[in-house]
C-alpha cells in the first residue's frame, strides 16, 4: 500500500485550538466546573494552608523556644512524660536536692553554671489587687545564666541576697502592670502565700510563648521559696554549656555525675530525666510530622475522589459532545487530535480547580497570620507542586474519557442527536 | 506518493465494492458489487430510496468508512485498509462535506467553522484566518464573520458549511441532501452556489432524494438494494469541454 503524503503540521496550530476549546467550555458550565473540582481545591488549598502554617510554627518555635535555652540542659525528675506508666514510674523515684546540684557543680568541667529552682503556681497580693496563678520561682545563685532576666526597673537579685535567703524578689513585667498599674514597683512589698516580699527590680517583657506569657512571674531567692513552700520538694536543676561545649557532653557527663551519686545500677535506666531544648524540638517535630502526615492522607482522599469525580464528569461531556466529536472528525482531525483536545480540557479543568485551591489556601494561611502569633508564610513550593500534582491528576483521569472520544466511530458520532 | 501524484485516471474508482454489516446472526449487504467511475470536473447525483445503500456509498466516497472489500481509487490513493488517522488525514486534504443537518460546531462563529479544517491540516493562525475570510466573502457571508450558527438563518449556515467544505481545496466536495433542511426557495439558492461551485471546477458529488435536486447535476447514479439501478446524463451537461459520461454503467431496464 502506497503510505500517503504526510503534509507538515504546525504542532502548535492544534494547541491554541485545544486551549480555546477548553477554556470555552470551563466558561459555557461554570457550575458544574466548580463543583467538578472542588475534589483539586480542597486537596490543593490544604497543602498551601498546612505548609504555610507549619512553616510559621517552625519559625516561631524556633524563634521562642530553641534560642532561649539552646545552650541549657534541665534535670528533674520527672522529664517529658508522655503516658501514665512513665508518670507512675517517676513518682517512684528518689528527690533530686540541692546536694545533687552542689555535686554537679563540683564534678562538671563542661559546665559554666549549675543552678537549682523551684516552681509553682500561686496567687500573689499587692495592696487590694491579687493575680492568681502567677510563676513562682526559687533559684539559687547564677540564674541569669540560665535564663533571660534583663533587668527593666530596679535591679536583678544579688548572690548575697540569695545566700542570706531574703525576702525579696523580682517579678515579670506584666505582673509589675497589673499589681502597681499607678506607682513606681521598686520597694513596694508583695505578698505570696501568706509571707511579704519586698520588689527590688522587675524584668523586661520576654514576650509570649504559645498564647502563655512569660512575664507573669516572681524570682525569690531558694532559701525563702524553701521557708515559705517547704523543703521537700523535688528541684530542677539546670546546666549551661561553657562556651564551645556540646550540649550533648553536657548531658552525658550529667548523667554519670549524677548515676554515681545516686547508685544507680549499670543497665538500669537513671531515677532522673535530662531534658534540653532539643528534647522540645524532637516532640514537636514528631508533632508536625503527624500533622504533615495527617494532611498528606486528606489530599491523597480528595485527590482520588476528585479524579474520579473529574472523570465521571468528562465522560458526560464526550457523551453530551459526540455529534462535535463526529463533526470534528469529519472535517479530518485525528484520533490524536481529539485525544490531546479532551486531556487538555481535563487538565485546564483541573489546574483551574488548583488555582481556586491556590486562592483558598493562601487566603487561609494569611487568616491564621492575622489571628495568631504564627508567622504563617506561603511557600512558593508548595504552590508550584500542589499546581503540578493537580494537573497530573487531571492528566491521569482524563486519559480514560479523552481515548473514548478519540476512538468514536465518525458515522455513529454524526448520526447521534 | 509520486505514484499517487501521477496517476491519470478518473477522480474516483469504485470496483466492486462490497459493505457488509453483521445484524445480529444475519449479514447484510448494504453495498452489492457496486463500480463507478467519476471524473475530475464531473457533477453527480447519487439517488435511491432508503435501504439503497446511497448512505453507505457516500461514507465509503467520503472515506469516513472502507469497504468491505472492492477497490476505491480516491485520486489514485488506495483507500481500502487505510487507519484511521490516514482516513481523517485523507477527509481532511481531499474531501469537502456539506450535512443536510449543517454540522457547525454551535459554540464557534462563522469564522472558527471555517477555520477547522484548516487546524486539522496544521496551517498556523493568522493565514488560516485569513483564508477562512475569503471563503465567507466567497459565499457572501463576509459581514457575517463574527456570527454563530445559532444566529444565522438555515440558508446562511449552509453557506458557511459550504465555505468550509471548500476551504482546505478538497478534489471532492461531498453534499448530503444539502437541501433538506431548507424551505424551497433557500433550497433554490444553496443550489445555485453548488453550481457555482461546480462552474469553478471542483467535483461535486451530491446524494439526494429529490428528482429536483437531482436534477442539477448532470449525472444521475441510481441504486437500489446495494446495486447501481442506473447510471445516466441529464440534459444539464454545461460543460461540454469535460470528459464525456462513462458508457460503463448497464442501461436500465427499459418500461
Amino acid at each position: 500500500m502506497t503510505p500517503l503524503p504526510r503534509p507538515r503540521r504546525e504542532f502548535w496550530a492544534a494547541q491554541g485550538e485545544n486551549l480555546r476549546i477548553a477554556l470555552e467550555a470551563l466558561r459555557a458550565n461554570k457550575l458544574r466546573s466548580i463543583l467538578t473540582v472542588i475534589g483539586n481545591v480542597v486537596a490543593v488549598m490544604s497543602v498551601i494552608a498546612v505548609v504555610a502554617v507549619i512553616d510559621g510554627m517552625n519559625t516561631y518555635v524556633s524563634e521562642k523556644i530553641l534560642e532561649q535555652g539552646l545552650k541549657v540542659i534541665y534535670i528533674d525528675k520527672f522529664g517529658l512524660i508522655t503516658n501514665e506508666d512513665e508518670f507512675r514510674d517517676a513518682l517512684k523515684r528518689r528527690d533530686l536536692t540541692l546536694l545533687d546540684a552542689d555535686a554537679l557543680k563540683r564534678q562538671s568541667r563542661y559546665a559554666s553554671d549549675v543552678v537549682g529552682q523551684l516552681e509553682t503556681n500561686k496567687r500573689v497580693h499587692a495592696g487590694k489587687v491579687e493575680l492568681s496563678n502567677v510563676r513562682i520561682l526559687g533559684t539559687t545563685e547564677g540564674y541569669q545564666t540560665v535564663g533571660t532576666y534583663d533587668a527593666d526597673q530596679g535591679r536583678p537579685l544579688e548572690d548575697d541576697e540569695i545566700g542570706k535567703r531574703r525576702a525579696v524578689c523580682i517579678i515579670g513585667s506584666e505582673l509589675a502592670q497589673q499589681l502597681f498599674p499607678v506607682v513606681d514597683p521598686i520597694g513596694q512589698e508583695i505578698r505570696v502565700a501568706g509571707y511579704s516580699l519586698k520588689v527590688v527590680g522587675t524584668v523586661a517583657a520576654r514576650g509570649n510563648v504559645l498564647g502563655q506569657s512569660q512575664d507573669n512571674f516572681v524570682l525569690l531567692p531558694f532559701g525563702q521559696y524553701q521557708k515559705m513552700f517547704g523543703p521537700h520538694e523535688s528541684i530542677t536543676i539546670l546546666m549551661r554549656a561553657r562556651p564551645g561545649i556540646d550540649l550533648e557532653r553536657v548531658k552525658d557527663e550529667a548523667r554519670v555525675i549524677l548515676r554515681a551519686r545516686r547508685h544507680v545500677p549499670i543497665g538500669k535506666p537513671e531515677d532522673f530525666a535530662i531534658t534540653t531544648s532539643e528534647t522540645y524540638m524532637a516532640l514537636y517535630e514528631t508533632l508536625t510530622k503527624g500533622i504533615f502526615a495527617g494532611t498528606i492522607g486528606l489530599v491523597a482522599i480528595s485527590l482520588l475522589v476528585g479524579g474520579i469525580v473529574i472523570m465521571n464528569i468528562m465522560l458526560v461531556a464526550v457523551t453530551e459532545r459526540t455529534r462535535e466529536i463526529g463533526i470534528r472528525k469529519a472535517l479530518g482531525a485525528r484520533q490524536s487530535d481529539l485525544l490531546s483536545q479532551f486531556l487538555s480540557e481535563t487538565v485546564v479543568l483541573s489546574l483551574f480547580g488548583g488555582l481556586l485551591g491556590v486562592l483558598v489556601g493562601v487566603a487561609l494561611a494569611l487568616l491564621v497570620r492575622l489571628a495568631t502569633p504564627l508567622p504563617a508564610t506561603i511557600q512558593p513550593w508548595s504552590v508550584a507542586i500542589s499546581l503540578l500534582v493537580a494537573s497530573s491528576i487531571g492528566l491521569f483521569f482524563g486519559v480514560y474519557p479523552a481515548t473514548r472520544a478519540a476512538k468514536l466511530d465518525p458515522i455513529v458520532a454524526l448520526r447521534q442527536e | 506518493m509520486s505514484q499517487a501524484k501521477a496517476a491519470d485516471g478518473a477522480l474516483i474508482e469504485l470496483v466492486d465494492i462490497r459493505k457488509v454489516y453483521q445484524m445480529g446472526t444475519t449479514e447484510v449487504n448494504a453495498l452489492d458489487g457496486v463500480s463507478l467511475r467519476i471524473e475530475r470536473g464531473d457533477y453527480v447525483a447519487i439517488m435511491g430510496p432508503s435501504g439503497s445503500g446511497k448512505s453507505t456509498l457516500m461514507n465509503i466516497v467520503g472515506c469516513l468508512d472502507t469497504p468491505s472489500s472492492g477497490s476505491y481509487k480516491l485520486r489514485g490513493i488506495e483507500i481500502r485498509d487505510r487507519d484511521d488517522d490516514e482516513l481523517a488525514r485523507i477527509r481532511n486534504q481531499e474531501v469537502g462535506f456539506i450535512f443536510q443537518t449543517f454540522n457547525l460546531l454551535s459554540r464557534a462563529d462563522a469564522l472558527h467553522n471555517v477555520e477547522l479544517p484548516r487546524i486539522y491540516a496544521g496551517r498556523p493562525k493568522t493565514l488560516r484566518r485569513e483564508r477562512a475570510k475569503q471563503m465567507l466573502d466567497l459565499v457572501g457571508l463576509g459581514e457575517r464573520t463574527h456570527h454563530r450558527p445559532n444566529e444565522l438563518s438555515g440558508g446562511q449556515r449552509q453557506r458557511v458549511a459550504i465555505a468550509r467544505a471548500l476551504v482546505n481545496e478538497p478534489s471532492l466536495v461531498l453534499a448530503d441532501e444539502p437541501t433538506g433542511n431548507l424551505d424551497s426557495k433557500t433550497g433554490l439558492e444553496i443550489m445555485a452556489l453548488l453550481d457555482e461551485v461546480h462552474r469553478q471546477g471542483n467535483t461535486v458529488v451530491l446524494v439526494t432524494h429529490e428528482e429536483d435536486i437531482a436534477a442539477n447535476a448532470e449525472r444521475i447514479v441510481r441504486l437500489r438494494d446495494g446495486k447501481i439501478e442506473s447510471d445516466q446524463a441529464t440534459t444539464r451537461v454545461r460543460r461540454p469541454a469535460s470528459p464525456p459520461p462513462q458508457p460503463a454503467a448497464p442501461a436500465p431496464p427499459a418500461t
